[in-house]
């Protein structure tokens, strides 16, 4: 297949807004439904993605590829969904004030470790060594697959969020957001609601980490802060922090516009390139948070329809 | 013979127990009550003036309010000892005690299909891989719901409630899917019209006759002398009083005390 | 457990990490008093830093006197992001999740909208070495032993100021019941921008003194936002001692900690773990619903 026409650095643009959407719709569900302020989401991403590499580096497989993969990715996603659900236990009963200490300490706690255990992780020098699951040609096919690859886990994640919206289960979460004793008082374990939601979400948002460990080939302490938690959070505030494809529409004006418009298609300056655009990347990112929050509360798509979408499944 | 089956029928009702119960806020004894049974008769109303603390002994009963001291227990139809008091809030409704809101409570992002949708879902649907469970848990309450809907005169049920008294209607029904064997009722009627007042307690009335036990607080008294075999009087936190109907109403000085001339 | 270390942790932690008592006061005040977590108070603590740093490399002028400019200054940006922003939220009655949310946004675009302003590189105070002064054998310098000063008289000002004055009595009474403050005459605006503006002086001479201690970067606030935040949320139901009692042994652990695992971070994990439990254990009082 010839994919001279398609630029290297669009598919690495398109990766990582595939890779944002994909955290985007978890914390859709977290965040948009059940009211969870996650602010850790890179710390579920970051542990999935250097226990993926851990693993994947350090061990010595018996088999080759692509079991090797897929044997290091379900860890990834295990050890990812275990750490989801002791940060779920421990903040399922907290304020917003506490979960926001018990997300943001996580993923803090995971940078220091990363950093800290540099036998394992090589800390601050980095680790490489890990690759592909298999070779089709130049590095450019692989990496072209490896995004078609990621991208047909994100729309899973995207259709199971379309599901969830369209079952008994999506309506507890939209009840605990609302009005978690109105619940509880109807019988609901809105705990175990939260708890579960959390460890399902950080399960996903470990493989997504797997995933990007191995497109990007070396894993970088620097990588796992809280950059990524920033990008993830204002395309679904964006986009709509109530609807599941404010996620996907958010993310692309956002992620999209740097990483692929601006990245490879305005004709600035080259040594913009370096400093400036990154950091203005940030800088648009906050300010938009602000913006939205403060005129727009519920994204460019607004709020759920959810009068059209009974209607729809069970008519009048 | 008949008497005897009749008192064999009236001793199954399922009551509750308040032993020594207290509640402060910020210093002040709110709720004090010594020895208290309730569900003994089907239908008791608690009436008294705003501020005896109705509301909350209601919510010690649910356990959403922590009590300082003493225990409420549950005594169902069938014999044994629940204590409420131990339980966490959610609990309530697996042991069949449920309770209606005197504020306006409801889901703002819930249309009122989804209200009673999710009262009915048992719990073994609402976990994180049951996507597609939604035609099942629909198939099997549809019936009951739609025919809460149509006795309430729901027009539009994918639609949201929009007025209060749509929103206390739907808190009522969504007790009432919760198959309860002991409902609470804070205020059920207030806000409502005439017609749907009515309707409230006709489903009262039919609740009751089929074995539940039912707790209502009113401040409309016509409600309370049609509807209730017992009242109880509460005031500053105490049951002050409790007997028929007729003979609380003639109880003129503490009725005239507290709830004024022209209620009597 | 020998003397020696006991006195090292107590001395390096008390001076070294004043800066953080100093920080986690202004933001438990404004936590305390306007319900607010303000993530963006981290860039309180940065901007402290840089305008310290700008003033004296700009002016010349020595570390003592840019002390004052730099909190009014840190002050006055502290009350321009109330009035531009938190206090306009809270008029779109923005809910307390998004209050947060947009706090995280502000910090994010301070945090990297300051570089445009300041430059990219990490910066330095133009400052000659200070006095090293020896306090039960542990070697401290004369700034540090000012932060440790400042920190205590700023306490025993806020502690008098909030407790005895006049203006003090309506912060409080402004914090327990806003309408029934308004309705006894006091004026929110007037209180609340004061308290903003105490706030962003604590936090921006925090900052000036993590600043000159060691470099000035526009991560200088953010690094320390988390154990700010921990100290402010359990010691902060303990009123202002409570802060200060909570940041000094917070100070002092992370000193012991730093000098037995010859790792800072290790400190750092280990009090992120021990906060987390305290809060999860108190946690349960905290949700007295009673709304149902």
């Amino acid at each position: 297949m010839n994919l001279d026409w398609l630029d290297a650095f669009l598919i690495t643009g398109l990766f990582q807004v595939v890779m944002v959407i994909g955290l985007a719709l978890l914390l859709h569900l977290q965040l948009g439904l059940t009211r969870i302020a996650n602010f850790g989401v890179v710390g579920f991403w970051g542990l999935g993605m250097y226990a993926f590499g851990v693993l994947y580096v350090k061990v010595d497989w018996a088999f080759g590829e692509p079991w090797q993969f897929l044997v290091c990715a379900a860890a990834a996603t295990v050890v990812a969904g275990l750490a989801g659900l002791l940060v779920g236990w421990l903040i399922a009963d907290l304020n917003t004030d506490g979960v926001l200490v018990g997300t943001l300490g996580f993923a803090t706690a995971v940078q220091i470790l990363a950093t800290t255990q540099d036998d394992l992780t090589g800390g601050a020098r980095g680790m490489g060594g890990l690759g592909f699951p298999y070779d089709i040609g130049r590095v450019k096919d692989n990496e072209f697959l490896w995004l078609v690859i990621t991208a047909a886990v994100v729309v899973a994640i995207l259709m199971y969020a379309w599901r969830v919206h369209r079952s008994p289960y999506g309506r507890l979460l939209i009840a605990v957001g609302g009005n978690e004793p109105l619940a509880r008082s109807l019988g609901k374990s809105t705990f175990r609601a939260k708890l579960w939601l959390f460890a399902v979400g950080s399960a996903g948002m470990g493989l997504l980490g797997a995933m990007n460990g191995v497109m990007v080939h070396y894993l970088d302490v620097g990588n796992i802060g809280v950059g990524v938690t920033l990008a993830a959070m204002v395309g679904l505030i964006l986009g709509g922090t109530a609807r599941v494809w404010g996620a996907v529409v958010g993310v692309i004006l956002t992620v999209g516009l740097f990483d692929i418009v601006i990245q490879s298609y305005l004709p600035l300056p080259k040594e913009w390139y370096t400093q400036a655009i990154p950091v203005l990347r940030e800088a648009a990112f906050g300010l938009t948070l602000m913006i939205v929050l403060l005129f727009r509360p519920l994204g460019l798509l607004g709020d759920m329809r959810r009068d059209k979408l009974m209607g729809k499944i069970h008519g009048r | 013979m008949v008497a005897d089956v009749v008192d064999a029928v009236a001793l199954a009702r399922p009551r509750i127990r308040v032993q020594g119960a207290v509640k402060s806020f910020s210093g002040r004894v709110v709720v004090e009550v010594d020895d208290l049974v309730l569900g003994d008769r089907p239908i008791e109303g608690l009436i008294g003036p705003n501020g005896a603390g109705k509301t909350t002994l209601m919510r010690m009963i649910m356990h959403s309010t922590p009590l300082d001291r003493g225990r409420i227990s549950l005594l169902p139809a069938d014999g044994g000892d629940v204590v409420l008091s131990s339980l966490p809030a959610h609990r309530m409704a697996r042991h069949g005690v449920v309770k209606s809101n005197q504020v306006i409570m409801d889901f703002d992002k819930l249309t009122i299909w989804d209200s009673l949708l999710l009262a009915v879902a048992e719990a073994r649907y609402e976990q994180p891989h049951r996507i597609f469970s939604e035609r099942p848990v629909f198939r099997r309450h549809e019936d009951e719901i739609r025919h809460h809907l149509d006795f309430f005169g729901f027009a539009d049920p994918t639609a949201f409630a929009m007025s209060a008294g749509e929103k206390k209607l739907l808190d009522i029904v969504r007790c009432l899917l919760l198959r309860p064997t002991f409902l609470l009722l804070d205020e059920p009627t207030a806000g409502l019209p005439d017609e749907l007042t009515e309707k409230v307690m006709t489903v009262v009335r039919d609740v009751a006759a089929t074995g539940t036990s039912v707790v209502i607080v009113e401040h409309d008294l016509n409600v309370i002398w049609s509807l209730c075999d017992e009242v109880l009087f509460m005031a500053e936190g105490k049951v002050i009083l409790r007997g028929d109907p007729p003979s609380i109403r003639a109880n003129r000085t503490v009725v005239e005390k507290y709830l004024g001339e022209g209620h009597v | 457990m020998d003397l020696d270390f006991i006195t090292q942790s107590l001395v390096i932690g008390l001076t070294e990490n004043a800066p953080l008592v100093l920080a986690a006061i202004g933001f438990a005040l404004l936590y305390r008093l306007t319900g607010l977590i303000n993530v963006a108070y981290s860039e309180t603590i940065t901007l402290g830093a840089y305008f310290g740093m700008w003033l004296n490399t700009t002016y010349g002028l020595d570390f003592y006197t840019i002390l004052i400019p730099t909190g009014l200054l840190t002050g006055l940006l502290s009350v321009a992001t109330y009035l531009a922003i938190f206090r306009p939220a809270k008029r779109r009655n923005v809910g307390t999740l998004e209050m947060i949310i947009v706090s995280f946004g502000l910090s994010i675009f301070l945090r990297h909208g300051l570089q445009f302003v300041f430059g990219y590189p990490v910066r330095f105070y133009d400052v000659p070495p200070p006095d090293t002064i020896m306090i039960l054998g542990v070697g401290v310098t004369s700034f540090r032993l000012l932060a440790v000063a400042s920190v205590a008289l700023l306490s025993l000002l806020l502690w008098v100021f909030i407790q005895r004055s006049r203006y003090g009595l309506q912060i409080r009474a402004l914090a327990n019941d806003e309408d029934l403050a308004q309705v006894s005459g006091i004026r929110p605006l007037a209180v609340t921008t004061l308290i903003w503006f105490v706030a962003g002086v604590a936090g921006g001479l925090a900052g000036a003194f993590y600043g000159v201690g060691s470099n000035v970067s526009a991560l200088l606030g953010w690094r320390q936002f988390l154990l700010i935040l921990m100290v402010a949320l359990v010691g902060g139901s303990w009123g202002l001692g409570g802060v200060i009692l909570v940041g000094v042994g917070t100070s002092v652990a992370l000193a012991a900690m730093a000098l037995q695992f010859d790792q800072s971070l290790y400190a750092q994990l280990v009090l992120i773990v021990a906060f987390v439990v305290v809060l999860k254990v108190r946690g349960t009082r905290l949700t007295e619903t009673a709304k149902v």
